[in-house]
């Protein structure tokens, strides 16, 4: 009986799993996002690493060749021992000197870049529609696709997810696209702006609890961004 | 079960498609992102399948479908021609697993404590109902099984691949193969009477 179990589950499992005709364009999407990424920290890597090992080489040469090598790490050995030697009392300062609570070297914190948010909706219903962005209203503007952010595969994971989101209005896969491009990009040009559409897809799709953890920072000012909006959403949650 | 690796075309010359599997594997070790794209249109739903039977989690198979795709180009370095395209990628899903299987089954185990699961199609009929419930018995039971051998079952009993071709997507040999599939079947009849459905 068990066996047959065992082989009844093994299809079930073979079924259920089966190739079901999904594009998987979010992950397409997403690798190349990464494979993007990859390539620009290689290259960044390369153009710092690159010219202080010139640099080193070319000093060290003219050091062997001038008969200054013994004195350069001479120099640079008393430089590093003095600055060892400086180092305890700096670490204790910092540690004793900051009288700033938590919260306020928080505040300290320069606000992450966001796109120019767009107008917020015309508040004509209470409710939810007021507070979620309108299609055109977050849709990128030429200029935004024109920039960098949407030069590079991040750009094509936002378009995915808004597409989802304000063309299909099919919310479920809006959610997954908004989590694979703030996976992607998670300090983005337009991170605040998906994470706010996320918080709304959330909502849409029932899942309160979640929502109002992700509009929680919208509605604090934290975010910079649709404050009243999420304030207006938080409030009718808790209704 | 369908031919893996690179589909040819029965009439193209075997040359010139070997050709242009040469071409695109060095191409992928180049790190070139169209040919990364390439390969995953044509064999992404493959290893999203395999991901989901081995992990039973349609998210972390996602994660670890992203994986597969990105570690690829580096991957290729070591790629001999002995097998096919897609037989590497499932062997290469298969060395990434571990982290993803460790995270769904977490997961899993968590929401079983909270006795609460993700929502399902509420419009399913009936038999749909009863597959995924019995998809869902199997997975629960391949969590108790050690990575290699819940690998191993996926692969030979739910994927339903030779034990020859087993052995070569995990490098082992095919006696260790059958071992493990023995084993694997073992503990999960065993699970399976303990939940007391057998």
């Amino acid at each position: 009986m068990t066996d047959e179990l065992l082989k009844a589950a093994t299809r079930a499992s073979r079924e259920e799993n089966a190739d079901d005709g999904g594009d998987g364009r979010f992950t397409r999407a997403r690798v190349m996002a990464s494979l993007h990424q990859g390539k620009l920290k290689r290259r960044t890597r390369l153009a710092f690493i690159l010219p202080i090992a010139a640099c080193l080489a070319a000093g060290t040469a003219w050091g062997a060749a001038t008969g200054r090598l013994p004195a350069m790490f001479h120099a640079i050995s008393e430089a590093v021992s003095y600055r060892s030697r400086q180092a305890p009392p700096k670490q204790g300062a910092a540690s004793t000197a900051p009288s700033q609570k938590p919260a306020e070297l928080a505040e300290d914190v320069p606000p992450p870049e966001i796109a120019e948010p767009p107008p917020p909706a015309r508040q004509t219903k209470p409710g939810l529609a007021r507070a979620e962005p309108s299609g055109s209203a977050s849709k990128p503007t030429p200029a935004l696709r024109s920039s960098a952010a949407f030069q590079d595969a991040d750009g094509d994971l936002y378009r995915l997810a808004h597409e989802a989101h304000f063309d299909a209005h099919d919310y479920g896969r809006a959610l997954a696209g908004w989590d694979a491009y703030l996976k992607a990009a998670p300090n983005g040009r337009l991170a605040t702006e998906a994470r706010y559409n996320r918080a709304i897809c959330l909502l849409r799709l029932g899942r309160d609890a979640e929502a109002r953890q992700a509009l929680e920072p919208f509605a604090s000012g934290k975010m910079g961004y649709r404050q009243t909006e999420a304030r207006q959403l938080l409030d009718e949650l808790s209704r | 079960m369908t031919s893996g690796g690179l589909v040819l075309s029965p009439t193209a010359p075997l040359d010139e498609a070997s050709r242009d599997e040469q071409d695109l594997v060095a191409r992928l070790v180049a790190a070139d992102a169209a040919a990364v794209g390439e390969v995953y249109d044509q064999h992404h739903r493959a290893v999203r399948a395999f991901a989901s039977r081995l992990v039973g989690d349609a998210s972390a198979a996602e994660d670890l479908v992203h994986e597969v795709f990105v570690s690829l180009p580096r991957a290729m370095r070591g790629y001999r021609f002995e097998s096919s395209l897609r037989t590497f990628l499932i062997s290469i899903a298969v060395n990434h697993a571990r982290h993803h299987v460790r995270a769904a089954t977490r997961r899993r185990a968590a929401l079983s404590r909270l006795a609460f699961e993700p929502e399902g199609r509420t419009t399913d009929p009936e038999q749909v109902q009863r597959r995924k419930e019995l998809a869902s018995l199997l997975t629960k039971a391949l969590d108790t099984l050690p990575l290699e051998q819940r690998v191993t079952f996926v692969l030979c009993e739910v994927e339903e691949r030779t034990s020859r071709e087993v052995a070569e997507i995990t490098g082992v040999p095919e006696g260790t193969v059958r071992t493990r599939l023995h084993h694997a079947k073992k503990k999960l009849r065993e699970e399976l009477s303990q939940e007391g459905i057998g």
